[in-house]
């Protein structure tokens, strides 16, 4: 029993490993990277949020990432409510074909989106870019938003509809409701699918960079501390946003299935 | 339920069919025609040696990546499960919040510990045990110390999922029976847990087919995937051969789907309906 713990503990840390790394090295003033820091400050912070060029990439995946969130998520959420109202044949089929961005490597994805963006001229589109994120976050909306609405009694919105509700008010006052924390977890689940996807942006924006793109043309050409601080900015908000995303996801579950 | 309600699946299966199907379609279209029907591109792939071995590389890298996490992994998942009830969450979610790390993040972190002038082989000169600083950035060890570290989380959770639905009395039954921890382990929990952990290996090796960012930040010169000759073919504006690697890298994960699924219907489904 011991002996498992200690074991566990070792994998935990290879995990860890990166986070242990990189946070205490972003906060270093030294010139050279070093470990560990011989003095502290906020200086590659400041090259961070001081820099237009950061800036710029930054706020250019947040807004694209903004805009996949919100198109995989709605078009994700009315899917599942759709592919309930279809023939078991059907729903297999398309609940396939919503899922398999998630296993087909994405690599393929962004060769196909570029040729596609080629013959019709919308390469380097900031457009073309956010919908193919939003196909690519589909999957994991589709796959927590479903797992919420399969929990969810029918009878509900049936009673809602019998009451004289149309299907858009029914659909708001009696299905939405309940399945609402998972389309935010998958919302938040979705963004971040965007935010830090590399190989769709790398083909297909041409000029204007990304973050991630922005990242990866930076660390080909040398290990830059300022990415220290853009990681350790980046892990903080990230996993309290994909924290509250989990919580809400588990809530619904273990909610419904207590309904 | 109202009929009319099923025209919510299109906003979905619009943006499925325009940025998901018809590309996947128009790779095949890129591939195979130039403008005529042609297997010149793929020729040119199964011919040379040097794209062979980058092939190869693939699959031998994800096989050996897809092992380790599972040997990581599977005992991981195995120490959270075993725990009581209320440390389970909190266990899972030290193994999940790396996952949530750019993977990018996680390969600079890799880039900074194994460099030479980085943190192991500074420590290493300090304590005196080697003497010039090692190569370890750009070499094939870098590749798959990184990539573990960043698909293991996968590996732990989707075993630790499959082991959740083991019925816990049939181990404590063999207990019962007279089996010892050991064996108990080995003819009961490991057999029910074997199916969770053949799609964890499955999964990882399926990832691993599609990597770049690591190889092209960490590993050296003949580290390269297929995924990393994909991204230089286009650079190079070579669409057409990029598009017959993707048709090979798709074929390959479509195989081991296939396989997997062959696997668990004859090996692993059959005892598990006996014994329940």
């Amino acid at each position: 029993m011991r002996l498992s713990s200690i074991l566990f503990a070792l994998g935990v840390l290879l995990l860890f490993f990166p986070i242990l790394i990189v946070v205490p090295m972003s906060f270093s003033a030294d010139r050279f990277l070093g470990f560990p820091p011989r003095s502290w400050g906020l200086t590659w912070y400041r090259a961070y949020f001081g820099d237009p060029v950061w800036m710029a990439a930054t706020f250019r995946s947040l807004r694209i990432a903004l805009f996949a969130s919100l198109i995989a998520t709605i078009a994700g959420t009315l899917g599942i409510v759709g592919l309930g109202r279809i023939g078991p044949r059907w729903r297999a089929g398309l609940t396939g074909l919503f899922i398999a961005p998630a296993i087909v490597p994405n690599v393929i994805i962004a060769l196909g989106v570029f040729i596609l963006a080629l013959s019709f001229g919308a390469t380097d589109s900031i457009v073309t870019l956010t919908f193919a994120h939003a196909a690519l976050a589909l999957p994991f909306v589709v796959m927590i938003v479903g797992a919420a609405y399969r929990q969810v009694d029918s009878n509900l919105e049936r009673a809602a509809r019998v009451c004289g509700a149309g299907p858009v008010r029914a659909f708001l006052t009696a299905t939405l409701p309940p399945i609402l924390p998972a389309v935010v977890a998958a919302a938040i689940f979705a963004f971040f699918i965007s935010f830090d996807e590399l190989v769709v942006a790398l083909f297909l924006m041409g000029g204007a960079e990304t973050l991630p793109v922005r990242i990866w043309n930076d660390l080909r050409f040398e290990i830059n501390p300022t990415i220290a601080a853009i990681s350790t900015f980046f892990v903080f908000v990230t996993t309290a946003a994909m924290a509250l995303a989990e919580l809400l996801r588990m809530r619904t579950i273990r909610k419904l299935r207590d309904i | 339920m109202s009929p009319g309600q099923k025209w919510t699946v299109l906003p979905a299966l619009a943006l499925a069919l325009v940025m998901f199907a018809v590309p996947v379609a128009l790779i095949f279209r890129e591939a195979l025609f130039d403008p005529a029907f042609t297997l010149t591109h793929f020729e040119r792939f199964f011919g040379r040696p040097v794209f062979q071995s980058v092939f190869r590389n693939t699959l031998m890298v994800a096989t050996i990546v897809a092992t380790a996490c599972l040997l990581i992994g599977y005992p991981m998942a195995l120490f959270i499960v075993t725990r009581p009830p209320r440390w389970r969450p909190l266990l899972l979610f030290l193994v999940l919040v790396p996952l949530w790390m750019s993977i990018l993040v996680r390969t600079y972190a890799w880039m900074v510990v194994l460099g030479r002038e980085g943190m192991l082989n500074h420590a290493l000169l300090t304590l005196g045990l080697i003497e010039t600083p090692l190569q370890m950035l750009y070499t094939s060890g870098a590749v798959y110390v990184a990539m573990v570290q960043i698909l293991l989380p996968i590996m732990v959770i989707t075993c630790y999922s499959a082991m959740t639905e083991i019925d816990m009395g049939l181990v404590r039954a063999a207990r019962v029976m007279g089996a010892g921890p050991v064996r108990a382990f080995r003819h009961v929990f490991l057999p029910l847990s074997l199916e969770g952990a053949l799609t964890g290996w499955a999964v990882i090796f399926i990832l691993s087919l599609g990597f770049f960012i690591v190889p092209a930040l960490v590993g050296g010169r003949r580290d390269a995937l297929i995924g990393n000759m994909i991204v230089n073919q286009v650079a190079q504006t070579n669409w057409g051969f990029a598009a017959a690697m993707a048709i090979v890298l798709l074929a390959a994960t479509i195989i081991l789907l296939a396989l997997l699924r062959l696997l668990a219907s004859k090996f692993l489904h059959s005892p598990r309906q006996e014994s329940t």
